[in-house]
Protein backbone atom coordinates (compact mmCIF):
# COMPACT_ATOMS: atom_id res chain seq x y z
CA UNK A 1 0.00 0.00 0.00
CA UNK A 2 1.15 3.48 -0.81
CA UNK A 3 1.28 5.14 2.59
CA UNK A 4 0.60 8.49 0.93
CA UNK A 5 -2.62 7.25 -0.63
CA UNK A 6 -5.16 8.96 1.59
CA UNK A 7 -7.97 7.52 -0.51
CA UNK A 8 -7.03 3.98 0.47
CA UNK A 9 -7.27 5.15 4.08
CA UNK A 10 -10.74 6.52 3.39
CA UNK A 11 -11.73 3.20 1.88
CA UNK A 12 -10.45 1.39 4.96
CA UNK A 13 -12.54 3.69 7.13
CA UNK A 14 -15.57 3.00 4.98
CA UNK A 15 -14.88 -0.73 5.20
CA UNK A 16 -14.98 -0.33 8.98
CA UNK A 17 -18.33 1.46 8.90
CA UNK A 18 -17.55 5.14 8.35
CA UNK A 19 -20.14 6.25 5.79
CA UNK A 20 -18.70 9.77 5.72
CA UNK A 21 -15.45 8.35 4.37
CA UNK A 22 -17.34 6.90 1.43
CA UNK A 23 -18.96 10.28 0.75
CA UNK A 24 -15.49 11.83 0.55
CA UNK A 25 -14.26 9.13 -1.81
CA UNK A 26 -17.34 9.46 -3.96
CA UNK A 27 -17.00 13.22 -4.21
CA UNK A 28 -13.40 12.82 -5.35
CA UNK A 29 -13.90 10.07 -7.93
CA UNK A 30 -17.43 10.45 -9.26
CA UNK A 31 -16.40 12.89 -12.02
CA UNK A 32 -13.35 10.99 -13.34
CA UNK A 33 -15.16 7.66 -13.17
CA UNK A 34 -18.26 8.95 -14.90
CA UNK A 35 -16.25 10.61 -17.69
CA UNK A 36 -14.12 7.49 -18.16
CA UNK A 37 -17.25 5.36 -18.55
CA UNK A 38 -19.03 7.93 -20.72
CA UNK A 39 -16.13 8.39 -23.14
CA UNK A 40 -15.26 4.69 -23.13
CA UNK A 41 -18.79 3.35 -23.68
CA UNK A 42 -19.70 6.37 -25.87
CA UNK A 43 -23.21 6.20 -24.55
CA UNK A 44 -24.76 8.21 -21.71
CA UNK A 45 -27.33 5.60 -20.64
CA UNK A 46 -24.77 2.81 -20.62
CA UNK A 47 -22.37 5.05 -18.71
CA UNK A 48 -25.01 5.71 -16.05
CA UNK A 49 -25.69 1.99 -15.69
CA UNK A 50 -22.00 1.14 -15.51
CA UNK A 51 -21.41 3.95 -13.02
CA UNK A 52 -23.96 2.45 -10.65
CA UNK A 53 -22.59 -1.03 -11.27
CA UNK A 54 -19.05 -0.01 -10.31
CA UNK A 55 -20.04 1.70 -7.08
CA UNK A 56 -22.45 -1.09 -6.20
CA UNK A 57 -19.66 -3.61 -6.59
CA UNK A 58 -17.34 -1.55 -4.42
CA UNK A 59 -20.03 -1.20 -1.75
CA UNK A 60 -20.92 -4.89 -1.82
CA UNK A 61 -17.31 -6.05 -1.51
CA UNK A 62 -16.03 -3.41 0.90
CA UNK A 63 -15.67 -5.92 3.74
CA UNK A 64 -12.94 -7.72 1.77
CA UNK A 65 -11.03 -4.58 0.81
CA UNK A 66 -7.29 -4.68 1.40
CA UNK A 67 -5.12 -1.83 0.12
CA UNK A 68 -2.78 -3.69 -2.23
CA UNK A 69 -2.65 -0.79 -4.69
CA UNK A 70 -3.68 2.83 -4.98
CA UNK A 71 -7.39 3.29 -4.45
CA UNK A 72 -7.71 4.76 -7.95
CA UNK A 73 -6.19 1.59 -9.39
CA UNK A 74 -8.60 -0.52 -7.35
CA UNK A 75 -11.65 1.53 -8.37
CA UNK A 76 -10.80 1.75 -12.05
CA UNK A 77 -9.95 -1.94 -12.21
CA UNK A 78 -13.55 -2.59 -11.19
CA UNK A 79 -14.67 -0.08 -13.80
CA UNK A 80 -12.50 -1.76 -16.45
CA UNK A 81 -14.06 -5.16 -15.70
CA UNK A 82 -17.59 -3.72 -15.81
CA UNK A 83 -16.80 -2.03 -19.12
CA UNK A 84 -15.36 -5.26 -20.54
CA UNK A 85 -18.59 -7.06 -19.65
CA UNK A 86 -20.59 -4.28 -21.27
CA UNK A 87 -18.60 -4.50 -24.51
CA UNK A 88 -18.97 -8.28 -24.56
CA UNK A 89 -22.72 -7.98 -24.21
CA UNK A 90 -22.76 -5.31 -26.88
CA UNK A 91 -20.61 -7.44 -29.22
CA UNK A 92 -22.86 -10.46 -28.77
CA UNK A 93 -25.82 -8.31 -29.60
CA UNK A 94 -24.18 -7.02 -32.77
CA UNK A 95 -23.28 -10.56 -33.82
CA UNK A 96 -26.88 -11.62 -33.55
CA UNK A 97 -28.23 -8.75 -35.60
CA UNK A 98 -26.60 -9.45 -39.05
CA UNK A 99 -27.64 -13.10 -38.92
CA UNK A 100 -31.25 -12.10 -38.99
CA UNK A 101 -31.36 -9.49 -41.70
CA UNK A 102 -34.88 -10.47 -42.59
CA UNK A 103 -35.95 -9.66 -39.09
CA UNK A 104 -33.69 -6.66 -38.70
CA UNK A 105 -36.50 -4.22 -38.28
CA UNK A 106 -38.14 -6.32 -35.62
CA UNK A 107 -34.88 -6.97 -33.79
CA UNK A 108 -33.85 -3.35 -33.89
CA UNK A 109 -36.91 -2.47 -31.90
CA UNK A 110 -35.78 -4.93 -29.20
CA UNK A 111 -32.30 -3.40 -28.88
CA UNK A 112 -32.05 -0.99 -25.97
CA UNK A 113 -32.18 2.61 -27.06
CA UNK A 114 -28.69 3.40 -25.80
CA UNK A 115 -27.12 0.50 -27.74
CA UNK A 116 -28.48 1.38 -31.15
CA UNK A 117 -25.61 2.19 -33.60
CA UNK A 118 -27.34 5.34 -34.80
CA UNK A 119 -27.54 6.59 -31.22
CA UNK A 120 -23.79 5.95 -30.75
CA UNK A 121 -23.08 7.85 -33.96
CA UNK A 122 -25.21 10.75 -32.74
CA UNK A 123 -23.28 10.76 -29.50
CA UNK A 124 -19.97 11.01 -31.37
CA UNK A 125 -21.23 13.82 -33.58
CA UNK A 126 -22.27 15.87 -30.57
CA UNK A 127 -18.72 15.96 -29.21
CA UNK A 128 -16.01 18.50 -29.79
CA UNK A 129 -13.21 17.65 -32.23
CA UNK A 130 -10.98 16.18 -29.57
CA UNK A 131 -13.79 14.17 -28.03
CA UNK A 132 -14.85 12.89 -31.41
CA UNK A 133 -11.23 11.86 -32.05
CA UNK A 134 -11.12 10.05 -28.70
CA UNK A 135 -14.39 8.30 -29.48
CA UNK A 136 -12.96 7.15 -32.79
CA UNK A 137 -9.95 5.46 -31.17
CA UNK A 138 -9.83 1.66 -30.93
CA UNK A 139 -11.27 0.44 -27.64
CA UNK A 140 -7.97 -0.47 -25.91
CA UNK A 141 -6.22 2.75 -26.99
CA UNK A 142 -9.22 4.81 -26.00
CA UNK A 143 -9.25 3.23 -22.55
CA UNK A 144 -5.52 3.78 -22.01
CA UNK A 145 -5.87 7.47 -22.94
CA UNK A 146 -8.97 7.95 -20.75
CA UNK A 147 -7.35 6.29 -17.76
CA UNK A 148 -4.34 8.55 -18.09
CA UNK A 149 -6.43 11.69 -18.48
CA UNK A 150 -9.01 10.97 -15.79
CA UNK A 151 -6.85 9.41 -13.09
CA UNK A 152 -3.36 10.74 -13.76
CA UNK A 153 -2.06 7.23 -13.10
CA UNK A 154 1.25 6.19 -14.66
CA UNK A 155 1.66 3.56 -17.34
CA UNK A 156 2.41 0.81 -14.81
CA UNK A 157 -0.87 1.47 -12.99
CA UNK A 158 -2.77 1.61 -16.29
CA UNK A 159 -1.27 -1.76 -17.19
CA UNK A 160 -2.39 -3.13 -13.83
CA UNK A 161 -5.93 -1.86 -14.31
CA UNK A 162 -6.23 -3.30 -17.78
CA UNK A 163 -4.49 -6.60 -16.92
CA UNK A 164 -1.81 -6.26 -19.59
CA UNK A 165 2.01 -6.00 -19.55
CA UNK A 166 3.42 -2.52 -19.06
CA UNK A 167 4.83 -2.46 -22.58
CA UNK A 168 1.40 -3.24 -24.00
CA UNK A 169 -0.14 -0.42 -22.04
CA UNK A 170 2.63 1.92 -23.13
CA UNK A 171 2.13 0.91 -26.75
CA UNK A 172 -1.61 1.50 -26.58
CA UNK A 173 -1.12 4.91 -25.07
CA UNK A 174 1.52 5.83 -27.61
CA UNK A 175 -0.73 4.95 -30.53
CA UNK A 176 -3.61 6.81 -28.95
CA UNK A 177 -1.60 9.99 -28.56
CA UNK A 178 -0.29 9.77 -32.12
CA UNK A 179 -3.77 9.27 -33.60
CA UNK A 180 -5.23 12.09 -31.59
CA UNK A 181 -2.49 14.41 -32.69
CA UNK A 182 -3.01 13.40 -36.28
CA UNK A 183 -6.75 13.89 -35.96
CA UNK A 184 -6.38 17.32 -34.47
CA UNK A 185 -3.59 18.56 -36.74
CA UNK A 186 -5.81 19.56 -39.71
CA UNK A 187 -8.05 21.55 -37.41
CA UNK A 188 -5.07 23.17 -35.76
CA UNK A 189 -3.67 24.08 -39.20
CA UNK A 190 -7.08 25.40 -40.23
CA UNK A 191 -7.25 27.48 -37.08
CA UNK A 192 -3.76 28.81 -37.70
CA UNK A 193 -4.70 29.70 -41.28
CA UNK A 194 -7.81 31.51 -40.06
CA UNK A 195 -5.77 33.48 -37.59
CA UNK A 196 -3.30 34.46 -40.31
CA UNK A 197 -6.12 35.45 -42.66
CA UNK A 198 -7.81 37.73 -40.16
CA UNK A 199 -4.59 39.06 -38.65
CA UNK B 1 7.69 8.16 -31.28
CA UNK B 2 9.14 7.68 -27.82
CA UNK B 3 9.58 11.39 -27.45
CA UNK B 4 6.00 11.93 -28.47
CA UNK B 5 4.75 9.70 -25.61
CA UNK B 6 7.22 11.11 -23.12
CA UNK B 7 6.10 14.62 -23.95
CA UNK B 8 2.53 13.60 -23.39
CA UNK B 9 3.30 11.82 -20.09
CA UNK B 10 5.13 14.86 -18.81
CA UNK B 11 1.80 16.65 -18.93
CA UNK B 12 0.69 19.95 -20.35
CA UNK B 13 0.22 18.59 -23.87
CA UNK B 14 -2.22 20.23 -26.25
CA UNK B 15 -4.28 17.02 -26.36
CA UNK B 16 -4.68 16.95 -22.59
CA UNK B 17 -5.53 20.63 -22.56
CA UNK B 18 -8.25 20.25 -25.16
CA UNK B 19 -9.63 17.10 -23.60
CA UNK B 20 -9.92 18.67 -20.15
CA UNK B 21 -11.48 21.79 -21.66
CA UNK B 22 -14.18 19.88 -23.53
CA UNK B 23 -14.86 16.96 -21.25
CA UNK B 24 -16.23 18.01 -17.92
CA UNK B 25 -19.54 16.25 -17.45
CA UNK B 26 -20.53 15.07 -14.00
CA UNK B 27 -22.91 12.25 -13.15
CA UNK B 28 -26.56 13.25 -12.83
CA UNK B 29 -27.71 14.19 -9.34
CA UNK B 30 -30.03 11.19 -9.33
CA UNK B 31 -27.01 8.91 -9.66
CA UNK B 32 -25.37 10.66 -6.71
CA UNK B 33 -28.46 10.06 -4.63
CA UNK B 34 -28.71 6.39 -5.59
CA UNK B 35 -25.05 5.61 -4.94
CA UNK B 36 -24.81 7.50 -1.65
CA UNK B 37 -28.02 5.88 -0.47
CA UNK B 38 -26.67 2.45 -1.34
CA UNK B 39 -23.49 3.22 0.57
CA UNK B 40 -25.41 4.37 3.64
CA UNK B 41 -24.02 7.88 3.40
CA UNK B 42 -27.43 9.50 3.10
CA UNK B 43 -28.80 8.27 6.42
CA UNK B 44 -28.23 11.52 8.24
CA UNK B 45 -29.69 13.59 5.44
CA UNK B 46 -32.69 11.42 4.63
CA UNK B 47 -35.88 13.49 4.99
CA UNK B 48 -38.40 12.41 7.59
CA UNK B 49 -40.52 9.56 6.35
CA UNK B 50 -43.25 7.53 8.03
CA UNK B 51 -41.00 4.49 8.28
CA UNK B 52 -38.82 6.55 10.61
CA UNK B 53 -41.48 5.87 13.25
CA UNK B 54 -40.83 2.16 13.11
CA UNK B 55 -38.39 2.07 16.07
CA UNK B 56 -40.76 4.18 18.15
CA UNK B 57 -43.70 1.92 17.32
CA UNK B 58 -41.64 -1.10 18.24
CA UNK B 59 -40.68 0.42 21.59
CA UNK B 60 -44.33 1.29 22.29
CA UNK B 61 -45.38 -2.29 21.50
CA UNK B 62 -42.77 -3.67 23.88
CA UNK B 63 -43.88 -1.32 26.67
CA UNK B 64 -47.55 -2.17 26.14
CA UNK B 65 -46.83 -5.88 26.21
CA UNK B 66 -44.80 -5.49 29.39
CA UNK B 67 -47.59 -3.54 31.03
CA UNK B 68 -50.11 -6.24 30.14
CA UNK B 69 -47.90 -8.96 31.56
CA UNK B 70 -47.36 -7.02 34.78
CA UNK B 71 -51.11 -6.38 35.09
CA UNK B 72 -51.81 -10.08 34.69
CA UNK B 73 -49.18 -11.08 37.24
CA UNK B 74 -49.66 -8.41 39.91
CA UNK B 75 -53.16 -7.08 39.23
CA UNK B 76 -56.45 -7.89 41.12
CA UNK B 77 -57.08 -11.60 41.20
CA UNK B 78 -60.27 -13.12 39.92
CA UNK B 79 -60.73 -16.69 41.04
CA UNK B 80 -61.44 -19.05 38.29
CA UNK B 81 -63.77 -21.94 38.89
CA UNK B 82 -61.48 -24.89 39.10
CA UNK B 83 -62.24 -28.46 38.37
CA UNK B 84 -61.45 -29.83 41.82
CA UNK B 85 -64.47 -30.63 44.02
CA UNK B 86 -64.78 -28.09 46.75
CA UNK B 87 -65.21 -28.97 50.39
CA UNK B 88 -68.05 -27.05 51.99
CA UNK B 89 -67.98 -26.86 55.72
CA UNK B 90 -71.49 -26.84 57.13
CA UNK B 91 -72.39 -26.51 60.76
CA UNK B 92 -75.17 -28.90 61.63
CA UNK B 93 -77.46 -27.85 64.46
CA UNK B 94 -79.33 -30.58 66.20
CA UNK B 95 -82.96 -29.84 66.98
CA UNK B 96 -83.67 -28.90 70.57
CA UNK B 97 -84.83 -31.65 72.77
CA UNK B 98 -88.51 -31.40 73.66
CA UNK B 99 -89.12 -29.89 76.99
CA UNK B 100 -89.47 -32.51 79.74
CA UNK B 101 -92.93 -33.16 80.86
CA UNK B 102 -94.23 -35.38 83.67
CA UNK B 103 -94.72 -38.95 82.65
CA UNK B 104 -98.34 -38.79 83.77
CA UNK B 105 -98.95 -35.68 81.71
CA UNK B 106 -97.27 -37.17 78.65
CA UNK B 107 -99.30 -40.31 79.12
CA UNK B 108 -102.68 -38.81 79.99
CA UNK B 109 -105.11 -36.86 77.92
CA UNK B 110 -105.91 -33.55 79.64
CA UNK B 111 -109.64 -33.92 79.16
CA UNK B 112 -109.65 -37.45 80.51
CA UNK B 113 -107.34 -36.35 83.30
CA UNK B 114 -109.79 -33.60 84.32
CA UNK B 115 -112.65 -36.13 84.15
CA UNK B 116 -110.82 -38.39 86.59
CA UNK B 117 -110.17 -35.46 88.94
CA UNK B 118 -113.84 -34.58 88.82
CA UNK B 119 -114.77 -38.20 89.61
CA UNK B 120 -112.45 -38.16 92.65
CA UNK B 121 -114.13 -35.00 93.92
CA UNK B 122 -117.58 -36.41 93.41
CA UNK B 123 -116.53 -39.52 95.29
CA UNK B 124 -115.63 -37.37 98.32
CA UNK B 125 -111.92 -37.72 97.87
CA UNK B 126 -111.32 -34.02 97.75
CA UNK B 127 -107.68 -34.04 99.02
CA UNK B 128 -106.69 -36.50 96.35
CA UNK B 129 -108.63 -34.50 93.76
CA UNK B 130 -106.73 -31.31 94.80
CA UNK B 131 -103.37 -33.07 94.68
CA UNK B 132 -104.19 -34.44 91.26
CA UNK B 133 -105.32 -30.95 90.12
CA UNK B 134 -101.94 -29.51 91.18
CA UNK B 135 -100.16 -32.12 89.14
CA UNK B 136 -102.49 -31.33 86.20
CA UNK B 137 -101.69 -27.62 86.47
CA UNK B 138 -98.01 -28.26 86.57
CA UNK B 139 -98.33 -30.43 83.50
CA UNK B 140 -100.73 -28.16 81.58
CA UNK B 141 -100.40 -24.70 83.05
CA UNK B 142 -102.11 -23.01 80.14
CA UNK B 143 -104.90 -25.46 79.64
CA UNK B 144 -108.24 -23.76 79.92
CA UNK B 145 -110.43 -25.77 82.15
CA UNK B 146 -114.02 -25.59 81.03
CA UNK B 147 -116.50 -24.25 83.55
CA UNK B 148 -118.37 -27.05 85.22
CA UNK B 149 -122.01 -27.19 84.41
Amino acid sequence: MDLEDADAGLMLRYRDGDAAAFAALYAHYKGPLYRYLLRHARNACAAADLFQEVWSHLIATRARYEPRAKFATFLFHIAHNCAIDYFRRDLNLRRVMPAHDAEATLLEAEVPEHQRPDRVAEFVEQQSAVLAAVAALPQEQREAFLLREETGLNVEEIARITDVPVETAKSRLRYAVRKLKNSLRPMQELEALRLRTYA
Amino acid sequence: MADELDDYLRGGSEISHQYKRDSAPAPPIELDRLVLKAAGSLQARTPFKPHSLAPLAFAASVLLSLALVLAMVFGPQVKKPDDKPQVVRVRIFKSEQPRATPASARERNPALWLHDIDALRRAGRGSEADAEMRRFRSAYPDYIIPISE
